[in-house]
């Protein structure tokens, strides 16, 4: 075993709360306001609801072999070349997407508050913690998440209190203006953000002390983070209105500068950042220890923190080269990468399934 | 061992290695307080207000203006203000701004252009207010020393959001409510004017607010209405105050009301709630408006029995017939004059029924003047003040 640590069902759930919630809370509400406009909400509960689906396939896939990570299953099902071939791509997948938040940090702390630092040191420093928790392993970051949790849970209360006052109900008017086409648009964009990016959990389920419970917990989890996120969305529609939202490119981080309580508590939008960074960080750490863990059992190592360091190396240039600039980056997340996180969370489950049931006919006979 | 040592180390250069990349001290920084924006030719010809700190600071003021205004005129709003570094010692930094005053002409031409800088700059928040220089340039409001409040931006700030919550005509509007406004289909902006008494030349001198009565003042006036992001005209009063109702952002004000028997009361208004409804009958938009009010009598000018729970309710329904009054001549003159619909009712009308606001957003400016507006008001007399019948009854002549 290349992980000898073991975390509880708990730790597990809000790892992948926090994973959910990831860099959706601060993106998520613009590119659903722009498509499903008044109706966000909506489209909010149907992609999530969505979400809760795949998480059964997840599940599912995962019971097939139990004890094994998903690039050492790829290679029982689809045969050593062709499982191989599946796992290399689903590591390009994990690296893309560490990559791709990454690249989000960056971007916002360009655009909000640190204009003229290079963006290098900004990745060099997120990516220090990044590696410095890889190295100690799955069990410590479960435990950062467990610590965190709280102060997490705690801030997202507060927030909504401290907005409740800014809240105007005709926002969300009319209700289901223009059919149903846009709320479906809605929900890829809203499930693609969140859980349909889950199965990169497949490489850690084999480390959680009870795997007979897994589901329970993993839709435990999924469903916080979901209500969560539609309660966001829910909350900067109601009090920026959809234009406000829709055009905004960190509409949380607008919310967050609404809040004005008795003019003496206001300017806290720093908070809502830090709570930013603490989803994100875990949601990078999974993607990128999935990536490391999964490299070191295709390349049949018997360490895998070795490879940390130099991996964080290979993903900052990828940060770098990945866009040129941020209208290419959102161009391609709204437009490209529903469809690439639905081939890794949708298709490739899906048929790693259906070739084992096969087998199992083809066997029977 | 070594980890442990190295761990204290680390832990203690973190308090050494604070900050950020390209951070600013303080003193490095001209906070701007207010920013005004007028036309020069094809150009922008921004001003700033900026506070001078030592002025501001209780013990080591030189006696000297508490403010300082640059200019600059640039192609953009933000060329200008990169070009005021050529007279500013500091590079100008805009986090506080309090207010931001748009020139009569600009606006005339029209002010979508101004604006998105502000909406832009990672510095901006948009927690400042927006007004129109009436009769003015920007330039001209900015020049002008305040008393009371040393600072004009922060008294213009205060001043606005005063007024609105206690007399009513005027409107505070931030920079992201006016780009809704700007952007939505069925609602056209409307801002705050700010007009200058007296000559901005004499009221940039720092004696000028050493008279009790200061010659020079800046003095909020009534709104001004847009098509789009041109500037058409202004409301009066009155109708400013009908547009407050309408848009229920009242908060208090006073009404006057005619007494039954001749001679004028006034109801200080407390409490008020107005709901707009929009429907379509008959292939034609309707708007109700449902306004609640709650009031005391808070002046009395003639002779009316207030121990009477009927003269109470007279006074009630006197004061409905007001308030109606004032929303109709609101709605009329806005429906003949300008010809837009500055109350939002094309917005109810698209929230409350979709499909028939996408045939109608065409020419909604048709439909908003020939619309039909029903008013309904309901006033609750709670308190008549500290003394009964007023003592006017008792004086014999």
């Amino acid at each position: 075993m290349l992980e000898n640590g073991k975390i509880s069902l708990r730790q597990f759930a809000i790892l992948v709360t926090l994973f959910t919630v990831g860099d959706a809370i601060l993106v998520l509400p613009s590119v659903m306001a722009s498509q499903a406009k008044e109706d966000a909400w909506i489209a909010a509960i149907v992609g999530e609801g969505f979400g809760l689906l795949v998480i059964f396939l997840f599940t599912a896939v995962a019971r097939l072999n139990p004890g094994m990570t998903l690039v050492e299953y790829n290679k029982k099902i689809l045969g050593t070349t062709l499982g191989t071939l599946l796992s290399l791509l689903f590591l390009v997948y994990f690296l893309t997407c560490a990559a791709a938040n990454i690249r989000e940090i960056g971007d916002f702390m360009a655009t909000q508050s640190m204009p003229e630092t290079p963006n290098q040191a900004i990745y060099i420093m997120f990516l220090f913690v990044v590696v410095m928790g890889i190295r100690r392993g799955l069990e410590v970051i479960a435990r950062a998440g467990e610590m965190f949790f709280p102060g997490f849970i705690l801030f997202v209360i507060l927030f909504i209190l401290f907005l409740l006052p800014q809240i105007h109900p005709e926002n969300i008017q009319p209700v289901l203006a223009e059919g149903m086409k846009p709320i479906l648009k809605g929900a890829m964009a809203s499930s693609t953000y969140s859980s349909v990016q889950l199965v990169a959990f497949l490489m850690i389920i084999p480390y959680v002390n009870q795997p007979k419970h897994i589901l329970k917990s993993f839709m435990s989890g999924t469903f916080l983070g979901s209500i969560f996120l539609i309660l966001l969305i829910l909350l900067t529609i109601l009090v920026l209105g959809v234009d406000g939202t829709a055009n905004n490119t960190y509409p949380s981080y607008a919310l967050a500068k609404k809040i004005n309580i008795g003019k003496f508590l206001e300017r806290i939008e720093a908070i809502l950042a830090l709570m930013w960074f603490v989803t994100i960080f875990f949601k990078i750490t999974i993607f990128f220890y999935s990536f490391i863990l999964g490299l070191s059992q295709l390349l049949n190592l018997k360490e895998y923190k070795v490879l940390a360091l130099p991996s964080a190396m290979l993903l900052m240039v990828f940060t770098i080269v990945l866009a040129p600039n941020t209208t290419f980056y959102h161009n391609v997340i709204t437009w490209y990468w529903p469809f690439f996180d639905g081939t890794f969370n949708v298709l490739f489950p899906l048929l790693l399934l259906s070739v084992y049931g096969l087998r199992k006919m083809v066997f029977k006979q | 061992m070594v980890r442990k040592r190295l761990m204290i180390v680390l832990f203690c250069i973190q308090f050494i290695v604070t900050g950020c990349w390209n951070r600013r001290e303080l003193n490095d920084l001209a906070i701007a307080v207010g920013m005004g924006i007028d036309k020069q030719g094809e150009q922008f010809k921004v001003s700033v207000q900026v506070v001078v700190p030592a002025e501001i600071a209780a013990k080591k003021s030189r006696g000297a203006s508490p403010v300082i205004l640059y200019s600059g005129v640039g192609d953009s709003v933000f060329e200008a203000i990169r070009k005021m570094t050529t007279e500013s010692p500091r590079k100008i930094y805009i986090s506080h701004l309090r207010i931001l005053v748009l020139g009569e002409a600009l606006a005339r031409e029209g002010i979508a252009k101004s604006l998105d800088f502000l909406a832009r700059d990672n510095e901006a928040r948009s927690d400042f207010y927006i007004a129109v220089s009436k009769e003015s340039k920007a330039e001209d409001i900015l020049k002008v020393l305040t008393a009371l409040d040393d600072i004009p931006a922060n008294m213009l700030f205060t001043a606005l959001e005063t007024s609105q919550k206690a007399w009513a005509p005027t409107l505070s509007v931030t920079l992201d409510e006016l780009i809704a406004d700007l952007t939505s289909e069925g609602k056209n902006p409307v801002l705050a004017g700010i007009t200058v008494h007296g000559n901005p030349e004499e009221g940039s001198a720092n004696n000028s607010v050493q008279k009790v009565d200061t010659p020079v003042r800046l003095q909020y006036t009534t709104l001004a209405v847009f098509r789009k992001d041109k500037l058409i005209g202004w409301l009066n009063e009155k109708e400013s105050k009908g547009y407050n109702y309408i848009r229920d952002k009242v908060k208090s004000t006073a009404a006057v009301i005619p007494c039954p028997s001749g001679g004028k009361a006034t109801l200080e208004i407390i409490r008020t709630k107005t709901k707009v409804k929009g429907r379509i009958i008959q292939g034609k938009p309707r708007i109700d408006i449902n306004l609640r009010s709650e009031v005391n009598v808070d002046e009395v000018g003639c002779q009316i029995d207030l121990t009477k729970t009927k003269t109470i309710s007279q006074l009630e329904s006197l004061g409905e017939e007001t308030m109606k009054k004032l929303i109709h001549e609101a709605v009329h003159t806005v429906q003949q004059k300008y010809k837009v619909d500055i109350f939002g009712f094309g917005e109810v009308i698209r929230r409350s029924n979709p499909k028939a606001w996408k045939k109608m957003k065409q020419d909604w400016d048709q439909y908003f003047t020939n619309l039909d507006v029903n008013v309904k008001a309901d006033t609750s007399i709670r308190q008549i003040g500290t003394v009964g019948n007023s003592f006017l009854e008792r004086i014999k002549e």
